[in-house]
């Protein structure tokens, strides 16, 4: 079957099967920035914004969000154009081995779109999906908070 | 990796009488889509064809005269963050929800999913149950609305065969009912090894009414009738919470799996249900 997305601004068109999740779907034509691991939900890894809200793209099937709009972490900013979190994340070591890290800055973004004011406990909830093995956590928690006076301060999108 | 080899097409129906004649269609080959997280962990390679629901304007949450109405295709996330859950119970069930699994998943669970699946696991069918919700099943031309407890008590997966779960009800409760639930998990992300929702109505100190739900035993979630009997007409002391978490401990019907022991899981009841009579009494 086909499927119509709107990933990152741009309108694409997939030939899928129906039983496939959308991580799959979307490695497979190019968006390799998105990565795989548990295929359960339970890393984070795969973390995609559908419709703005938060998922894992290995749990969800590519035919039920036919027609969304998709952000992966190239939608939020690039290499020589980073978004604050991006840049909060590197500046507070919150970047290692890097295989988490689209995914919980793709969770950070969504967290400041919707509360551009967040508690501690609210950083930590909304980060709690994305398991991270180097980090442990503080640094990533510091990141948001720095992005949230970085954004403050106007440097954002 | 392909999840579901067998699946040959997809539905997007666009009213509730159009989904239960494509159901009715081939009840075994077809699956109800609602988050489709079930599906998508622990798929049946003999699923044929899925019709998603997203386009039956399912997902809402309502306050009306008789309680909270959630749609079926409301997420966690969705329900927390609506305006009448912010106050019910005191933004009590709010805060139990959001401890459910993890963020990425609360956005994807829905209320129908988990109670068409009616996975043992499952912290939110305990919490429903408990909370003497109801479940309103639809053909598209005729509702009927029944206990979440009496709808498990019969064929339900008969029942989601013929009909769409369209919501879930939430009743009104006065300020003298209390209501708390205890789950313990290993991790954040762990399923409960053991979850219990309890229901009280009080008067004064005294338990004129009690529900007591609890699931991840391994077994799916069960009213615990015995303990509701033996609760009622009691008075809320620490005393009687140490003597009915003793009772809970020795009665309660639940069994051993590969994560944990019978006896274990049977301590773990008796000291949720003393916790919850201890934060009752603390109003």
């Amino acid at each position: 079957m086909k499927v119509k997305y709107i990933i990152n601004g741009k309108e694409e068109t997939y030939e899928i099967h129906p039983g496939e999740v959308l991580l799959d779907v979307l490695r497979r034509n190019g968006h390799s920035e998105v990565k795989g691991n548990c295929y359960l939900g339970t890393c984070g890894a795969c973390t995609v914004l559908i419709d703005g809200v938060p998922h894992t793209s290995c749990t969800i099937l590519a035919a039920k969000v036919n027609g969304s709009e998709i952000t992966t972490i190239k939608g939020v900013g690039s290499l020589n154009n980073s978004h604050p979190i991006q840049k909060a994340f590197v500046e507070k070591g919150a970047v290692q081995c890097g295989f988490c890290t689209p995914g919980t800055i793709l969770s950070a973004y969504a967290l400041l779109k919707k509360n551009p004011d967040p508690t501690d406990e609210d950083i930590r909830k909304s980060l709690d999906g994305n398991l991270c093995r180097c980090t442990g956590y503080v640094q990533q928690i510091e990141s948001v908070k720095l992005a949230v006076k970085l954004l403050k301060e106007g440097k954002n999108e | 990796m392909l999840k579901l080899k067998g699946v040959e097409d997809v539905y997007y129906p666009g009213t509730i009488k159009e989904a239960v004649s494509l159901l009715r269609r081939d009840k075994e080959g077809s699956e109800i889509v609602g988050g489709g997280l079930d599906i998508s962990v622990l798929p049946n390679p003999r699923i044929k064809h899925l019709i998603f629901l997203d386009k039956l304007g399912l997902e809402y949450v309502k306050k009306t005269e008789d309680g909270i109405k959630i749609g079926a295709t409301s997420s966690i996330s969705f329900a927390t963050d609506s305006a009448p859950m912010q106050t019910y119970f005191n933004g009590k069930v709010k805060e139990i929800l959001n401890e459910i699994a993890t963020e990425l998943l609360r956005n994807q669970i829905t209320f129908g999913g988990s109670l068409g699946k009616r996975e043992p696991y499952s912290d939110i069918v305990t919490m429903l149950i408990a909370l003497d919700a109801k479940v309103v099943l639809s053909d598209g031309e005729w509702d009927e609305e029944l206990s979440i407890a009496d709808f498990y008590k019969g064929n339900f997966r008969k029942l989601i065969k013929e009909r769409i779960i369209k919501e879930v009800i939430l009743n009104n409760f006065d300020s003298s009912y209390f209501f708390s639930m205890e789950r313990f998990v290993r991790n954040a992300t762990d399923i409960a090894l053991l979850n219990m929702g309890i229901l009280l109505k009080l008067d004064g100190k005294e338990i004129s009414n009690a529900i007591i739900a609890v699931g991840s035993r391994p077994k799916p979630a069960y009213l615990f009738e015995e303990g509701m009997k033996y609760a009622k007409g009691k008075s809320l002391s620490k005393e009687f919470a140490e003597e009915f978490g003793n009772f809970v401990e020795s009665h309660i019907d639940v069994d051993k799996d590969y994560r944990v022991s019978k006896e274990y899981r049977a301590h773990i009841a008796g000291v949720f249900a003393k916790r919850i009579l201890l934060e009752a009494m603390e109003g």
